[in-house]
């Protein structure tokens, strides 16, 4: 009897330890922050859309500042010349067929943009996920043979548009290797999936990714990024009105 | 009753018929009241077929002008995703909008191949934040097309059609009452290209137009084509054809050949082919059996009024058999009488209903009245005309008389199984 106590008492001790090992999910998330979340980006981006059976290419150049001021210009034949511009809170659009600045806001936030599965608002979101949301840590999965920490994210703030998240981190490098977007009815409406993260700059960074708009039957875009530049100075006049309009 | 007859019996029907006048005189309020139900019944079954072919019409004339045209032509994949008005998928894909026209309106018969483009937009504006665009050239659909099907003109209430090349559209009353927007401004949209690209336009406002097509008045923005194919990349195809023939009666044999000019993999329709125009064909023998049931009800009435008047009248069928009449000429008697009331009942309904159709076709009737505009969907002018036609008041009376008269027979009937002797006996 006596040496079954011992024993119990050693297997408890040793989960224990064991447990005191795994990080917080607060850690994870930040770790996914500091990986994603950056002081200045540059980068060349090409996107594939596969949507009604036909594929559409469209690359571009993107410049981003903090959370709050990015820059991209469309460089394919058919949206040359198209370039967006979020500075200030507010997202601008130069079109060449208006010739003229607009700005976007409201309802069209939420419109997919350039036809991808991405919306505006996922590509001008740049603030950092422990500060919009509370992570609960909800196991480990191994996802294409890779062990990863599985976090439930419930927003901060209701206005949030996406009032719930879930998020694999990747227990070895700290890549953010899927994600879930949840509408507050529960039902699921984006999903992420990581298909290449680079060593830049001393951290992990997402390079290749898919996006798929459950919303949209049988629709996936898959985002490329060259030539990244992490934290390099970008000059304020790339930010501005008149380089839109230029 | 020899005195009745002729050798060949024609002047003893006369005597009969004159008899059956006079009879239906003695009550002079039982006639009346028979007469009006009579009436009433055929004025409903006037009235609403002209109602029922006015909707018809209305449904032909806006599904030819606005969704089909005489011959539709639109490629297999929009086909399969029509109601997102797709522009990745031209017709004939390929091939210049140019060139098909030109090749459709050598076809004999055909008035007009026009191209046109829908788009669906997103609005900047917070309160109508969607719309369709409609890309036209305006001067040739206004030579071929009346859009205000009303007033029967180009529907242009202020301002003027935009013109084509230019930067401009003209929007409905109803976008402008809910917009604020009027001549002049702005409206700022975003909408998608055929190469999946978000497409940000801002044309000016230069007309608003009322076409009496709710649909269109609330949703649509009338922009030139060509601006529009442009800004979707269309390449110089166009998303649909709509062909106009000369003879409307000639659209089987000119969709014919339109397939053959646009080939394979694309959708060649006749406008009768259109889903509300063919339901409401299907409609029309239901509408038939409706208008049976009220005059069977009305004639029920008669049925009432010979059966009353029989047994009012029982003692004089005794006098009439005794004094020779013969059961078959009893019978006719009484069936006469129900006859002139129909036939009197029916004329009087041709006549009100006339009336109320002849004015209902020239004035219309505003159909957002009763329906608070809910018939969106639905491709009908806001307000319909009444349909006038002999056709539809020779039928209803003919209806009215056959109907009312073949009610009376069993009643009839029973006037001559009365024996003279039991009868004079009461």
């Amino acid at each position: 009897m006596k040496r079954m106590i011992v024993s119990a008492l050693a297997a408890f001790i040793l989960a224990a330890s064991a447990r005191a090992q795994d990080p917080s999910a607060a850690e994870l998330l930040a770790r996914v922050d500091s990986n994603e979340v950056y002081s200045s980006i540059s980068y060349k981006g090409r996107m594939t859309i596969e949507y009604q059976g036909k594929r559409y290419v469209k690359t571009f150049e993107a410049f981003a500042r903090g959370g709050s001021d990015s820059y991209v210009e469309f460089l394919n034949p058919e949206d040359k010349g198209t370039k967006y511009l979020k500075t200030e809170g507010r997202l601008y659009v130069y079109s060449p067929d208006s010739e003229e600045v607009m700005l976007i806001s409201g309802h069209l936030l939420k419109e997919s943009m350039m036809g991808s599965d991405l919306s505006y608002e996922d590509t001008i979101d740049n603030e950092k996920l422990s500060a919009r949301y509370v992570p609960t840590l909800a196991g480990k999965e191994t996802l294409e043979g890779r062990e990863a920490w599985v976090l439930d994210l419930a927003a901060r703030k209701k206005t949030e548009s996406y009032p719930r998240q879930k998020l694999w981190v990747d227990v070895v490098t700290g890549d953010l290797l899927r994600f879930e977007l949840y509408a507050l009815s529960g039902s699921k409406l984006k999903e992420y999936v990581l298909l290449k993260a680079q060593a830049i700059g001393g951290r992990r960074f997402p390079v290749e990714f898919e996006m798929r708009d459950l919303l949209r039957k049988g629709s996936r875009t898959v985002f490329l990024m060259s030539d990244v530049v992490l934290d390099a100075r970008v000059p304020d006049s790339v930010f501005s009105l008149r380089n839109l309009e230029r | 009753m020899k005195r009745l007859e002729n050798q060949d019996g024609t002047g003893g029907l006369a005597a009969l018929l004159t008899i059956a006048y006079r009879n239906i005189w003695r009550n002079g309020r039982r006639t009346a009241l028979c007469v009006t139900a009579i009436a009433i019944a055929v004025f409903f079954n006037i009235f609403m077929q002209a109602w029922i072919v006015g909707m018809l019409r209305s449904i032909e004339e806006v599904v030819r002008t606005y969704e089909t045209g005489h011959v539709n032509v639109v490629s297999s994949l929009f086909e399969n995703d029509k109601e997102y008005y797709p522009v990745q998928y031209p017709v004939a894909d390929g091939r210049s909008a140019d060139e098909l026209v030109s090749r459709i309106e050598a076809i004999p018969g055909v008035k007009a191949a026009l191209p046109r483009v829908t788009a669906y937009a997103t609005l900047f504006d917070s309160t109508v934040k969607h719309a369709l665009l409609w890309g036209i050239d305006p001067d040739r659909e206004r030579r071929v097309n009346l859009f205000n099907l009303t007033d029967r003109n180009d529907g242009m209430s202020r301002g003027r059609y935009p013109r084509m090349g230019t930067n401009e559209c003209a929007i409905g009353f109803e976008m402008a009452r809910k917009t604020g927007l009027g001549i002049g401004d702005r409206i700022p949209l975003k909408t998608v290209s055929a190469q999946f690209s978000d497409k940000y336009w801002n044309p000016e406002i230069v007309g608003i137009f009322r076409f009496d097509y709710r649909r269109f008045d609330e949703d649509v923005i009338i922009v030139p084509i060509d601006r529009l194919s442009r800004i979707l990349v269309l390449g110089g195809g166009t998303q649909q054809l709509f062909v106009y023939a000369e003879d409307p009666g000639r659209t089987s044999a000119i969709r014919s050949e339109v397939a053959g000019v646009v080939g394979a993999g694309n959708v060649v329709r006749a406008w009768t082919d259109n889903y509300w125009v063919a339901i409401m064909k299907q409609s029309t023998f239901l509408f038939y059996v409706i208008f049976g049931v009220f005059q069977v009800v009305a004639s029920f009435l008669i049925i009432n009024t010979v059966l009353m008047v029989i047994h009012e009248r029982i003692k004089e069928i005794g006098m009439m058999g005794a004094l020779g009449m013969t059961r078959r000429e009893i019978v006719l008697v009484f069936f006469f009488e129900a006859v002139y009331l129909s036939v009197i009942g029916a004329a009087a309904g041709c006549l009100v209903g006339g009336l109320a159709s002849w004015i209902g076709s020239l004035f219309p009737i505003d159909l957002n009245t009763f329906t608070g505009g809910g018939m969106k969907d639905m491709p009908i002018s806001s307000t319909i005309f009444l349909a006038f036609s002999p056709g539809i008041l020779a039928q209803g009376f003919a209806f009215g008389v056959a109907v009312s008269a073949a009610c009376t027979l069993i009643p009839s009937l029973r006037s001559a199984f009365i024996e003279p002797v039991e009868a004079l006996r009461r």
